[in-house]
Formats: structure tokens, sequence, C-alpha cells
């Protein structure tokens, strides 16, 4: 037993020898946080939108105003022709142009018919949809002021259900994506500090004194996690507090139950860092496979941005040996639904099952290579 | 400066780094095709003065030469004529040997024709023709020395600075090794050589003691010898260093 | 002396042709780097556009009826037909259905109270608010606001029809709709030229800094320092392989996505030939900026990684520049992603010209020549 906190130790003082690595390490989860928890939303505010069609037209200047005076939209130029429509749309300057056909209050009254159209920058489907929606939005709700003027009182408020927003009924776009950003950076982090160490000594030729000595595999292993997973725990607590304190997301759940999760997520990690440390031969390798490699899988998979529901069944497969993945979902459950522990049975067994194959394989693969 | 048969002089060179005086005011000449060593204990001062002869970093104060170009102002004009190696620099290992000496003799201005005939006389002189497809990495510590005081010296340089040299190398390759560079001396090439080993300084012409960026001591291992009443180098050495005031 | 001349007078310009020599010969023989470089464009055109997917689909509903009467059983088939929704469940009970959501199996909750019928056969103005209620789970926001959208219209459309009130008021405004340059509103297109920018940083960033790093690491930047190769030669030929292989990934990429997708580039390629030379230079001095301030590998690894994570994610590469609060916004405008994908997607999606975004690249070349300059100066001062 003895041997082994002599190891524990040395790596210790491995790590924190290198203060600036070790700051870098603790300092960069809490930038990110911060930037990416209230940087990243796809709610779409200050849209620009144009607008085609005669101002002095009564209706038209109802509805611009209506534009005008929506939080989400902004009105732009006044333009003349479809062509400086097409123009501003191409340079980005606007997001979609709305256009009244002539005469359109008249057409409205008269032939009981007026047509709007709504040209979008369809090169960002997603704002587009978005945008389009707004204006609508914004064209029904004069719609319904002309007809209840027109039939007296049927009220169209009846005709709508009754809504109830479950769990975030301010639609704070921050309770979906910073579960997401603890998720990928607490992931890469911990990957790619850990990616490094084995090989390190490889490189250095300091494993043989390591492996002569009569501790067990298992034993050099652990006591090389222990520092990490201190550090990475340091970690997930700032990133925490932060979620919590600066971004305003709530700990609607039990945070035992968090720190168990996270506990179990961030062995996972760790495991596979290891994992990568053990099968690389080089350190350049060991850091692109983590930097490179997993960067991109894990932001694009892991329903960080992109929701998992909407990938094809091959991807989502995929996805699912994603351990970020799964810490997302349980830290939903937990911090923002309240959730207790039987609503993430399967995906905490899942995670589990990761850290201790992962573990498992590098294990072996460490012994394997002696 | 004139210096006809001086390879390097060295006048009050100081180098500073902060409050830290790593060299403190040391001056020296080295004759052509002397093979002067540089001897001092670790952080001594040895490779900061080095590495300002090379050409890599400017003195704080001091005036010198180099191969007849100035330590203050023809910095570039020095790297070209001189060789540098060092026991941390062992070539490029993912490149083969053949590649290795192109891209030295590439860098230094040969032609491609030049080229050609360096590698074949290069690799005979060091019976090594049927390692020339061999990468670097492959090959074995010894002949990766021997290859690479061959490479520093692939533009005829008139100065060779060697940074501890023969580290880590059994004492037959060292042998091998100081054949080459007494070679390399009687063709008239000054050899520049740090090194731990002192009965490597036995084989100098002249050798210099540092310690705490001061020349304790310099002259021939002779003289040396007899000044400090030692029956070797390595006992001149202990009484000299014994007086470092700093690790 | 005479050889010694001869050297000196010799113009610099050939030992460059070695240099280059060096690295190409470094960079393919490199046991991970060629492999990489081929498969990068197989899984940016092949795979992550298929994942990067905003669109929202399958919303899992759960049905809850309390009227049981034939008409809530019609508007629940409506709802179920819709497409919109996979039905998990029409039978629960209340607190089942609530169990189901908390436990996220279920997006949303569509709730028919006793009454609907009667609710439905009332004529004239009705005060009394629809027995229809719907819960939807919020927590990603915009997921569950479509989803009520979705249910909304059903519901609203069969009331309307039941209640014979589908025939058009007298005024009715009629809205067109139309996207200019995805007409199909593919994410993919999108999504593909973004992508190439995150594979060109990525690789123009991490690579040569690590590269420098490690010949550091490994002493021989010290050798070739001592020799009268200039820093500035070694850095450009240090970095032509990485500008050749970025120069390969776009038109990979962009050929693959033409062959796979039928996606053509709808701008010139010379456009885009001048702004990925750019970013290149961006990314690159970036690159080398880091490796000057990093002590070892591993540093010099976490410090580019948190930049490209931030360069990638505050771009409006994946959400929007519009949607980030002010202060974050500010720090957009310093993100060369920011410009360089502004324009690869004006370039392959509208078919920008170099007059419409003459305002991405003045940025990106200033970034570029700052990062530049301060990696050139603080490269020499470290010597």
């Amino acid at each position: 037993m003895k041997e082994i906190f002599a190891f524990i130790l040395k790596e210790f003082r491995h790590i924190f020898r290198d203060r600036r690595t070790t700051l870098i390490v603790l300092v960069m989860p809490v930038v990110q946080i911060v930037l990416f928890g209230f940087a990243i939303s796809t709610e779409v505010h200050n849209a620009v939108i144009d607008v085609v069609g005669d101002m002095s037209d009564p209706e038209v200047r109802k509805i611009v105003e209506r534009i005008d005076n929506n939080e989400y939209l902004e009105t732009g130029e006044f333009l003349h022709s479809m062509s400086d429509v097409e123009t501003r749309l191409r340079k980005g300057k606007a997001k979609a142009a709305v256009c009244f056909e002539n005469n359109f209050e008249d057409r409205l009254h008269a032939d009981g018919r007026g047509v709007v159209s709504i040209i979008s920058d369809g090169a960002d489907p997603n704002t587009a949809q978005i945008v389009t929606n707004y204006v609508k939005g914004v064209i029904q709700s004069e719609q319904t002021e002309i007809n209840s003027s027109m039939t007296a009182a049927t009220g169209s408020v009846s005709m709508r259900p009754n809504v109830q927003l479950m769990y975030n009924p301010a639609m704070n776009s921050s309770y979906n994506f910073v579960p997401g950003v603890m998720g990928l950076v607490l992931m890469l982090i911990c990957t790619m500090m850990t990616s490094v160490s084995i090989v390190k000594e490889k490189e250095l030729g300091t494993m043989e004194l390591v492996l002569v000595s009569p501790v067990k595999p298992f034993w050099i292993i652990l006591s090389k996690l222990i520092p990490y997973l201190v550090l990475s725990i340091v970690n997930f607590v700032s990133v925490l507090l932060l979620a919590v304190y600066v971004m305003g997301v709530p700990i609607n759940g039990s945070i035992a139950l968090l720190s168990l999760v996270s506990v179990v997520f961030v062995g996972s990690s760790l495991g596979l860092g290891l994992l990568v440390s053990v099968i690389s031969s080089t350190q350049q390798t060991a850091m692109l496979l983590c930097g490179m490699g997993l960067t991109m899988p894990t932001m694009m998979l892991s329903g960080i941005i992109f929701p998992c529901e909407s990938m094809p069944v091959a991807l989502q497969i995929f996805s699912d040996i994603i351990p970020a993945k799964w810490f997302i979902i349980m830290v939903k459950k937990i911090m923002i639904q309240g959730a207790g522990f039987q609503a993430i049975i399967k995906e905490f067994c899942v995670l589990s099952g990761m850290m201790v194959l992962l573990l498992w394989v590098s294990i072996r693969k460490f012994k394997t290579r002696l | 400066m004139d210096n006809g048969n001086k390879s390097v002089v060295i006048r009050n060179l100081v180098k500073k780094f902060g409050d830290f005086t790593a060299v403190d005011n040391i001056s020296f000449e080295v004759a052509k095709g002397e093979i002067f060593g540089f001897l001092g204990a670790n952080g001594a001062g040895k490779t900061t003065a080095m590495r300002i002869l090379c050409g890599l970093s400017r003195p704080s104060s001091g005036e010198g030469t180099v191969a007849g170009y100035s330590i203050n102002r023809e910095q570039e004009k020095i790297k070209r004529h001189i060789g540098y190696m060092s026991q941390k620099f062992s070539l490029y290992p993912d490149l083969k040997v053949f590649e290795n000496i192109e891209l030295f003799g590439g860098i230094y201005g040969l032609t491609d024709k030049q080229i050609a005939k360096k590698t074949d006389d290069m690799l005979k002189a060091l019976s090594m023709e049927k390692a020339r497809d061999m990468f670097v990495r492959d090959m074995p510590l010894g002949w990766k020395q021997k290859l690479a005081f061959s490479i520093a010296m692939v533009h005829d340089p008139q100065i060779v600075f060697l940074d501890e040299p023969t580290g880590g190398v059994d004492p037959v390759t060292r042998r091998n090794f100081w054949e080459m560079i007494y070679k390399a001396a009687s063709d008239g090439v000054t050899v520049f050589v740090t090194t731990h080993y002192m009965d490597e300084a036995e084989y100098c012409d002249r050798v210099s003691v540092m310690v705490d960026g001061r020349i304790e001591a310099i002259g021939s291992p002779a003289s040396l010898k007899e000044q400090y009443g030692a029956s070797d180098m390595d006992g001149v050495f202990t009484k000299i260093a014994g007086r470092a005031e700093r690790e | 002396m005479g050889q010694y001349k001869k050297i000196q007078d010799k113009t610099l310009t050939a030992m460059w042709k070695y240099l280059l020599k060096k690295e190409f010969r470094q960079f393919l023989r490199d046991p991970g780097m060629p492999r990489m470089v081929m498969m990068f464009p197989f899984l940016i055109i092949l795979v992550f556009p298929y994942a990067a997917n905003m669109e929202v689909r399958n919303i899992k509903l759960a049905m809850v009826d309390n009227d049981r009467s034939d008409q809530s059983s019609l508007l629940m088939e409506k709802c179920a037909s819709s497409g919109y929704f996979e039905v998990k469940s029409v039978s629960a009970s209340p607190e089942e259905a609530q169990r189901m959501m908390d436990d996220g199996r279920i997006d949303a909750i569509l709730t028919i109270d006793t009454g609907f019928g009667k609710y439905l056969e009332g004529s004239g103005p009705m005060q009394d608010a629809m027995p229809v209620g719907i819960k939807v789970n919020t927590v990603n926001g915009t997921r569950g606001n479509i989803g009520s959208q979705y249910l909304n219209a059903c519901i609203s459309g069969f009331v309307m029809s039941e209640k014979g009130m589908d025939s058009a008021p007298s005024s009715q405004v009629e809205i067109r709709e139309s996207y200019l340059y995805n007409q199909f509103m593919d994410y993919k297109l999108f999504m593909i030229p973004a992508l190439i920018v995150i594979a060109i940083t990525m690789m123009c960033g991490f690579l040569p800094a690590l590269n420098i790093v490690s010949e550091k690491e490994k002493g021989t930047i010290e050798q070739i320092n001592v020799t009268p190769v200039s820093k500035t030669a070694f850095i450009v030929c240090k970095m032509v392989p990485y500008i050749a292989v970025a120069y390969f990934m776009v038109f990979s990429c962009l050929l693959l996505a033409k062959i796979v997708f039928g996606y053509g580039c709808a701008g010139s390629i010379f456009s885009i030939i001048i702004f990925t030379f750019a970013h290149i230079l961006v990314m690159s001095s970036f690159g080398l900026l880091v490796s000057n301030y990093s002590e070892n590998a591993q540093q010099a690894m976490f410090i580019i990684w948190f930049f490209s994570m931030v360069f990638m994610l505050m771009s409006g590469i994946f959400t929007p520049i519009e949607s980030m609060p002010e202060w974050a916004r500010a720090i957009t405008y310093a993100n060369p992603l920011t410009y360089y994908a502004d324009a690869m997607r004006g370039i392959c999606l509208k078919g920008s010209t170099l007059a419409d975004t003459w305002f991405d690249l003045v940025c990106l070349l200033g970034i570029g020549g700052l990062t530049t300059t301060w990696a050139v100066l603080s490269y020499h001062k470290t010597n």
C-alpha cells in the first residue's frame, strides 16, 4: 500500500509542478462556460426585415408598425424593387423582406384578398423559418383584428387551447445549452489531460523505472488517474457554480445525485483519455487524437447544438458511444426537471458501463504493451 | 579588428538576464586549428557563452569576433562560417541519412552536385555506405553522433562548436569521435568543445574552466596541472570548481 | 577563403528548395497525418452534415382523454395522423403522462377535458375557454415551442372545421412564403461551407503549432538557428505543406459535395481561393503565436484547443450571431471565423462576389496582419 501512496504523490508532484499547465486546465473551463453559456442560443433577436410596398397605404403601414413593435424583429430599409431585396439578402444585410402587392388595402377590402409575400434568406434554413414564422404571426394578429372588427365578437381567444410550458416557462435557452456546454468542456479537458499521461513516460523512457517496481499495472494506472480526477472535480465544481450563479440554471434535483453522475462521467472521460494514451506511440499523436479527433464528433453528435432525435439512425447509434451525450441528458433531468434516480437509471447504467469498459480495456492494453 | 591567425577573440563579454549575471566579463582567444576545451560545472555559464559565440544570443556588453565577424553586429555572417553540434541534437530522426546530409548541405548553399559528392565522401569516411537509406531514428547513438559531427562540417566551416558531443556513448566510440576531431583540427578547423569528461579535456590543446560566469583558469592541460599541482585534469577541475558559489 | 565567399554570395533562394523538401518528407512520412488529411473531407461531407440538423422532428406525444366523446377521439386521430408526432400513449392517466414527461420519454401532453364535445356543439359566440390543454417540455425551448405550435395548429384546424368556420372571412390576407438560395430548406447546404471552415481552422491552427513546439522540444530548431537559414524562411517553408493541405481540403470537399449531393458553388472559385488564403494566414500565424508562448506541446495544445472552441462556437457557424448578447457579439467581431464562414456561405450559397464580401476580406486580412506581425515579433524575441 505504501508504494501506491508514493506513486500517487509522485504523480501529484509531476502535474502540479507545471504550474502554467495546471492554471490553464483550471481557468479554461471557467472562461468557456461563461462565454458559451451566454452566447449559444438559437433564439433569433433583432432580425432585420426589409419592406417593399406603398407606405401611404394605411393597411401596409399598420402591418409595418406591428413588425417594428415586435421584440424579435426590426424594420430595415424600404425598398422599391425585387432586385434590391435580392442584393440586400445576398449581402446579409437583411434576414427577410415582406412585399405587399400594389393597392393592398383596396384589394383586401374590395376583393377580399390581399397578397403579402415573405422572402427570406434561406441560406440558414433554421433562422429563415423562425423569422418567417415571426412575420407570419405579426400578419396573422393583424388578420385577427380585421376579423374581429368585422364579425363582432367571435373571440379567437377561446379558439386557443390552454398551453402550459413545463420546466422552463421563461424559455431560457441557457437551460438547454448550459448542460451541453458543461458536458462538452468537461469531457474534452479530462480526456486531453489524461491522454499524455502514459505516452509521455513512454517517450521519456521513465516507464521502465515504474514497470520494474513491484506495483501492479492496475495500481500504476490508478495512481496516474487520481490527480486528474482531483483536477476534474475542481473543474466540475467551478463549472457548476458558474452555471447556477452566473447563468441562472437551477438545481431542482438532488445535488448528491448530480455529483454522483458527474464523478461517473469524469471517470469515463479519464478512461477515454487513458485509452488514447495507451494506444498512441507519441504525445503528438495522443493530443491530435483528442484535440482534433474528439472535439468535432463530440460537438456535433452529443446533442449539444443539434438534437440527437433529428439525426439519421446510424448517427444516433454512433452518438450513443459518446459519454457526453448521456451526461447531458442526465444533467438536464436532474438540474432542470428535478428528476430522481429512477428517471435516469438507463443513462446512469450506460455511462457506468462505459467507464468500467474504458478503464478495463486501457488496463488490458497497458499490460499487453509491456 | 584584424586578428591574423585568431579564430575567436572575446573581450569583456557580459550577459545578464535581469539581475542575474550568467557570463561575467570573460576574455579569451582561440587560435586557428586549435582544439579549445570549454569546461565548467552545470550552470557555470558555458552554454550561455557558447550561444553568444554561435550568434544565437546577443551579449549585454563586450566585444568579440568569431571567424572574423563581430558577435554584436554580424551574427548572420558568423552562422555561415561555423558548424554546430550538440548532444541534445541528433539530426532529424524521421529523415533518412542522405536526406539529412542533403538538407544541411542545401541550407549552407551547396549545389546538388556538391551535395552528391559530399554524401558519398562522408559515408565512405564513416564506413556507413550501407546506412544511406536508413532513418536516423533507427541508428545507434554512436553512429548518430559521428554523422552529426560530419554534417556539422558539411560546409567546411572555419570553426566547429561541439556542445557535450560525446554524452552517453561508449569509450570506443568516444575514441573514434576524438580521432575525427583531431583530423578536422589537422585540416585547419578550429574546434571549440564543451565536455564533462575530464579525460577528454586532456586531449585539448588548451582548456578554460568557467566558475560562476567567470573564467578561473585557462591554459594547456599540462600547464594547468602544474599550476594546480594535480596529477590529472580531474584534480585541476575539482580544485577550481570547488570555489563555486552558485549551483 | 574562396569557398566561403562563394557560399556567402550565393543567393539564399536555393535553400528554400531543401527546406521545403524536408517539410514535405516529414509530413508525408508521419504515421497519421496523410491518412487524416484524406479522411477529413469524407467526414465533413458524408457524416457531419447529417448530424447538423436543427429541424425539430419526432416530437413524442402522449394524449390524455378525459372527455371520451366521439369528437375527442376524432381530435386525437387528427393529431396522430398529422405526421408531426410520434404518439407514445393514447390512454394514459394525467399522472402517468406527467411521469412520462418527467422521465423524458415524451415531449408533449395533449389533454382533452370533459366538455369538449359540448364545447364543439355549442354555437354562437363562446366565452368559455376551450377545454383542451397542451403541456410541453421546454428545457429545449425551440423544441417545446415548435411542438406546441404544431399541436395548436392541429387543434384550431379541427375546431374550425367542426364548427364550420373554415369559410374564409371577407378580408383575407394571403401570405406567400419563399426562401431564396436554398429553396428546399436543406440544412446540409448551409452547414457544408461552415464545416469546411472548421476543418481548415483545425488543420492550420493545430498542426503547425504542434509541429513547431515539437521541434523546440526535440532541440532540432536550435540546430536550424545556428545555420544561416532565416527564421522567416524556416517558418514559411513549414507552412507550405499545410497550405497545400488546406487547399486540398477545400476543393476535395466542394467536389465531394457536388458529386454526392449535387451542390454546386454559386460563386467564383477565385473568391474562395482568396478567402481561404487569408484564413490560412490568420490561423497559421495564430498557431505560431501560441507555440511561441508555450513551454511544451501540451500547453500549446490546450491553448489552441481553447481558442478553436471559442472561434467555432462564437462565429455564427452553429448558432446565429444575432441571438448573442451584446458583449458576446463584440467578441465575434474579433473572431476570424466569423468573417471566413460568412464569406464562404455567401459565396457557396448566394453567389456573393468579392464586391459583396469585401468587408469580410478586409477584416480577415486585418486580423491576419495583426497576428502575423505579433507572431514574427515574438518569435524573434524568444531567441
